[in-house]
């Protein structure tokens, strides 16, 4: 009597990427184009991230996991669709980063002399801990317009936040940011009217 | 506010936008180049061996299944034979997996586990 366990690799293969493997010429031409692509988003992903967890260490890691995620479970998606993933993955990112610090200053707050969940509050224990900028984006972020407007983007919405983040800062038409926020189109014109309704009233004449 | 205002209010706004992004300091640009460079090599080695991804896994899984067939097998069982003192082969897997040890075990030669569930092994377990 004899048992036998084997597996068959190929199979493994193709359940891992659905395909074969690629030729050599094939991976190197897709490097190059993902590099370019990731070349091209990467420091307003940044940005954006920035604006959401107001930290540039946390935005970093953020940016950087959605990028290795993009590589490792998207690169064989055409390329066109990247940005769009790339813009998804990078807000589930920051909402799964907002989800955990949110709990963590909850716990926080149960502590006496400890602070609570209020965004004003003036010395998060965490933002206290890596919340220095570089000396250029300091000056950056002193910009009292940007700084207004960074606010009042932090105040809208979830939703709204992406749709205007999308459309209006990314520059990315309805169907990409529809893509993105993986909603209808309908939906993005909703959130965006509304987000722009809801900022007009906020910065009124700060914009001109 | 009329439509045309608006619209100069995004322009505004993507201008202070497009401006912060341009004002990243050489640190943390640096930074995203690198977190780059690590996603590209990322996909280069998963596209070059995508089975790599999954060999671990795929031998870990191998060595449990070869765990119950052993186990199956009559005569090998978990007791040391009487006459030897010895573990049974079987034995010996099974208890490693039991203590956990199994996985860091696959996980330092995940090709030789790999290769070793995919023999024919004896009924009786001795060799």
């Amino acid at each position: 009597m004899t048992a036998s366990v084997s597996l068959d690799f190929a199979t493994l293969a193709r359940l891992a990427d659905g395909e074969p493997a690629w030729a050599e010429e094939d991976v190197l031409e897709s490097a190059t184009t993902l590099d370019r692509f990731l070349a091209s988003v990467e420091r307003r992903a940044f940005r954006i991230a920035q604006m959401a967890v107001r930290d540039r260490d946390d935005a970093l890691d953020i940016v950087q996991g959605a990028m290795l995620r993009l590589a490792r479970n998207y690169a064989r998606r055409p390329s066109d669709e990247w940005k769009p993933l790339f813009y998804r993955i990078l807000y589930n990112g920051i909402r799964d980063f907002q989800r955990r610090r949110s709990v963590r200053s909850r716990i926080f707050g149960l502590l006496p002399g400890q602070w609570g969940d209020d965004e004003d509050a003036p010395a998060d224990p965490f933002e206290q801990v890596a919340g220095d900028l570089p000396e250029p984006s300091r000056q950056l972020m002193a910009d009292e317009a940007m700084q207004t407007l960074e606010a009042a983007v932090r105040q809208l919405p979830e939703r709204q936040q992406q749709a205007f983040t999308l459309r209006c800062l990314e520059g990315m038409d309805v169907a990409e940011t529809a893509a993105a926020m993986g909603c209808s189109e309908g939906s993005v014109k909703t959130h965006y009217f509304r987000a722009l309704q809801t900022l007009r009233e906020k910065l009124g004449e700060v914009w001109s | 506010m009329n439509g045309e205002r608006w619209t100069e209010n995004e322009r505004r706004a993507r201008e202070l936008f497009d401006a912060s992004v341009e004002g990243l300091d050489a640190e943390t640009r640096s930074r995203l180049n690198r977190a780059r460079q690590a996603a590209v090599a990322e996909v280069e080695r998963a596209r070059r061996s995508p089975w790599r991804t999954w060999l671990p896994a795929a031998a870990a899984a191998s060595v449990a299944l070869l765990a119950v067939v052993l186990w199956r097998m009559p005569g090998n069982g978990v007791e040391p034979t009487a006459q030897s003192g010895d573990p049974s082969p079987a034995a010996e897997v099974v208890e490693m997996l039991a203590n956990g040890e199994g996985f860091d075990v696959v996980n330092d030669d995940p090709e030789f586990y790999t290769w070793l569930a995919a023999q024919e092994l004896p009924a009786n377990g001795a060799g």
